[in-house]
């Protein structure tokens, strides 16, 4: 009677001790909450969207996740708010470059992405350089050698000296000596219209936002921004192969969560971003959208957070942006 | 011809019944979600696009131009009956419209704003079928110069806008131009007067200051003046809740006036329809015979900016559809909504995919159609609001403003400066300061100063950029004249009076 209650008990405990990896793995109790720094329709609210609705198409994790749009301080509003959720395991923040060029120039924006857990990379957004399509720069040198022979009166239609366009100038720039105008438009419409309206000489925009105008003839594309020839593209030379060897400076988006959550909540949410990433749905938005689909795993994630501030800082103090930190 | 039969085509399309149902839904849960404060067309569109999912391209890309136009549609309500903006483009319309309620011509004023949006609407529907392609090249030729005499020619009418005092309507403008810079410096990427807040680095949005400024110092004032012993007169036969025929007949320039100006500033990227419609209630008191009766509830300041907010909806689908440049925050939801159609605007649309096109604009005509069959209505209704006693609807006000003012952010931060705002509202109001300049300042201030950098950065610091092009030109000339022309009335009246003594 008594050997088996022990023969029971020691058998509870072997089961305990077969359990306990499983027991481990951590899943979300409540809803998870996807932090999107700007307002419904605004670019990192429909990514937020979209990466939920992979994820629902997919079947890869069937809980409630919801957008939530933390606005203000253009992005620092949500950056903080991920630092005070410190621990919670439910909140993700869906971050873009801005993440991580904001704090480096804002002395008011005091969050960093490399205080935060870092969960995933998933996308790069290629980028092209183009000219108006009756141009007479057929390729990006004869684009430089104008620039050379009149220095600042040839001109780039782009965003915040910040952004990813600005800082292929810079570098662009830096490597042939030339000098062009850099003309900020707030949005990627007004860019585009002083483009094609002749009033800016070139401008780097993203291939969905132009592939009509290409299609038409309206615009003509010089080289892509990026490491290798995009698929849909396979005529256009990158940066190097047009002469230009620079850093690649890559815009990507992904997940970061508070600081202070679980290991095994970190393991949980790089599995599902790892699977959702390998899923049809996502394959799909992908290839609408012209993004590259690119997976970085927490670790991989967290060094390359590292990696870019170094980068950018670098590029930005080249450029004469006042630096914060 | 050939624009005629593929309308037609078009519209035998669009007037299928289950198109029209989707017409109809989507123009009404715009127009509903519309209504609430603080979400504009651009949050409208984007919290009910999903909704659209899964069904028929089609019947998707008609739903989602009904949703558009009701979503345009709806701001007007909370601005006339309770003096809340419900966006950005329906501020001016507070000036006349909330006074034309407080004489009791609240359904009056409703019903003038719904038949201007259709009129003008309509007007941009039938410039966009017809015109397009022109009219976008000449969009196109807008460079930073221009835009800078554009928002010149706007914060000149100023002096239109203004009160009794002209001292006192240019420090409440150089007030908004103030407000307008803080946050972050596009072109530097560095702060401005955020005295270390995290949260000012984006600015401070557009409805807080307008709603506080607005419908906050409203009602305290109206509490100050002890209003609780007047109150608002609703009439109760329904023709008298209708604008009268005199009161239509007021409108008459205004419609073409909103139409037009709506239009061709709608057409431009960046411009918006808040500048549209204080243009075009700038222009309707410049014109008028009675300027000095505007902001006491004239159905023309009413009529004037509703109708320049709808025009700008065809006004702001010419680029996009034959260009494929979204010139604003709700156009560009439009064509992220459209690409996931499988509907690619741009300049092949046209010639490549005629049945979509010519669909999409067919269903534009019947939306503004169904908007105002489905509105007028829901003005008797909507009038009865003023009806609620005081002491239940200055709390109501108060609460619709908290939720407008959370609502655009979801940040507690906005509740202190929607305080903020309401008590400095308040203190000009006391002290004879017109809000009115406030607002056009912060709304044209930020486009001017980003113009004059650019212009500057074109021509390598020469300031000669601004004035030696022609349109710039033109458009800064109209702007001395109308900077002068207080002067000019008071030399002519002087003289005159001098005549006849």
């Amino acid at each position: 009677m008594q050997r088996r209650h022990l023969l029971a008990a020691g058998g509870t405990l072997a089961l305990a001790g077969l359990v306990r990896p499983a027991r481990a793995a951590w899943t979300p109790s409540r809803p998870i909450e996807f932090v999107a720094h700007n307002g419904p329709g605004s670019g990192p609210d429909v990514f937020a969207r979209a990466l939920i609705s992979a994820i629902e198409q997919d079947k890869i994790y069937e809980g409630r996740m919801q957008v939530a749009n933390r606005v203000g301080g253009g992005g620092a509003t949500a950056m903080n708010y991920i630092m005070e959720r410190r621990g919670d395991p439910h909140v993700v923040g869906v971050w873009t470059s801005l993440w991580m060029s904001l704090p480096l120039v804002q002395a008011e924006a005091r969050s960093q992405v490399t205080d935060m857990t870092a969960i995933a990379r998933v996308a790069i957004e290629p980028a092209v350089v183009i000219v108006r399509g009756d141009s007479p720069y057929r390729s990006l040198a004869d684009f430089i050698e104008a620039a050379k022979a009149r220095p600042g009166q040839v001109r780039q239609s782009g965003g915040s000296p910040t952004a990813r366009d600005a800082l292929v100038r810079q570098l662009l720039m830096a490597h042939t000596g030339a000098r062009w105008a850099f003309i900020s438009f707030p949005s990627g419409g007004e860019r585009m219209s002083a483009l094609l309206g002749g009033h800016v000489d070139m401008m780097i925009a993203e291939p969905a936002e132009i592939r009509e105008q290409v299609r038409a003839g309206r615009l003509r594309i010089l080289a892509t921004a990026t490491a290798t020839r995009l698929p849909l593209l396979p005529d256009v030379p990158t940066l190097a192969e047009a002469g230009f060897p620079i850093n690649d400076v890559i815009q990507a988006r992904g997940l970061v969560a508070p600081p202070g959550i679980p290991e095994e909540a970190v393991a949980f949410y790089g599995d599902l971003f790892r699977r959702m990433s390998e899923g049809p749905a996502w394959a799909k938005y992908v290839e609408d959208n012209q993004l590259q689909s690119a997976f970085l795993s927490p670790a991989d994630t967290a060094a390359f957070f590292r990696d870019y501030q170094v980068q950018l800082r670098d590029v930005l103090q080249t450029g004469g942006v006042r630096l914060a930190r | 011809m050939e624009t005629f039969a593929a309308l037609g085509h078009g519209f035998a399309v669009a007037l299928q019944p289950v198109n029209l149902f989707w017409c109809f839904v989507g123009c009404f849960l715009g127009t509903i979600v519309g209504v609430l404060p603080g979400l504009g067309p651009a949050a409208t569109i984007a919290l009910l696009l999903p909704l659209t999912f899964g069904m028929d391209p089609t019947g998707g890309v008609i739903m989602l131009a009904g949703i558009y136009f009701g979503a345009k549609y709806g701001g007007s309500t909370t601005s006339i009956l309770l003096n809340i903006p419900g966006e950005a483009s329906s501020v001016v319309t507070c000036l006349d419209g909330y006074q034309m309620a407080r004489k009791g011509r609240g359904g009056a004023a409703l019903g003038i704003a719904a038949i201007a949006s259709f009129v003008a609407g309509t007007f941009g529907i039938v410039a966009l079928t017809l015109l397009a392609p022109p009219i976008a090249e000449f969009a196109l030729s807008f460079s930073s110069p221009e835009y800078f005499a554009l928002m010149v020619l706007g914060l000149s009418l100023v002096v239109v806008l203004g009160g009794s005092s002209l001292l006192k309507a240019l420090l409440s403008l150089l007030f908004g131009l103030w407000l307008t810079s803080i946050g972050t410096d596009l072109f530097t990427s560095q702060s401005r007067f955020t005295f270390g807040s995290s949260f000012l680095l984006g600015g401070i949005d557009f409805m807080v200051i307008a709603v506080g400024v607005f419908a906050i110092a409203g009602v305290m004032e109206s509490i100050r003046a002890r209003e609780e012993n007047t109150p608002i007169p609703v009439p109760n036969r329904l023709r008298e809740l209708m604008p009268s025929w005199a009161e239509l007949k007021a409108c008459r320039f205004a419609f073409l006036n909103g139409s037009v100006t709506g239009f061709i500033v709608g057409v431009l990227p960046g411009a918006g329809s808040a500048i549209a419609s204080f243009i075009a209630y700038g222009v309707e008191k410049a014109v008028s015979r009675h300027p000095e009766k505007f902001g006491t509830g004239v159905p023309e300041g009413v009529a004037a900016p509703e109708g320049a907010n709808n025009a700008d909806s065809g006004g702001a689908m010419v680029p996009l559809l034959t260009l494929g440049i979204p010139g604003g925050g709700s156009t560009a939801i439009l064509l992220s909504a459209l690409v996931v159609w499988g509907v690619k605007p741009g300049p092949l649309m046209m010639t490549e995919s005629p049945e979509v096109f010519w669909g999409l604009i067919a269903s534009l005509y019947i939306g503004s159609v169904m908007l105002l069959v489905m509105n007028l209505p829901l003005v008797p209704l909507f009038a009865q609001i003023l009806r609620i006693p005081v002491y239940v609807l200055f709390p109501l006000i108060f609460g619709l403003a908290l939720v407008g003012a959370f609502g655009v952010s979801d940040n507690p931060m906005n509740l202190m400066l929607l305080a903020g705002f309401g008590l400095l509202g308040y203190v000009m109001a006391q002290f004879g300061f017109p809000p009115a300049p406030l607002i056009l300042g912060f709304v044209l201030g930020d486009a001017m100063e980003r113009a004059v950098r650019q212009s500057l950065t074109m021509s390598m610091g020469d300031p000669a950029i601004l004035v030696e092009r022609p349109l710039s030109a033109v458009m800064l000339g109209l702007a001395v004249l109308v900077l002068i022309s207080p002067l000019l009335g008071r030399l002519l009246r002087r003289r005159r009076a001098g005549a006849t003594a």
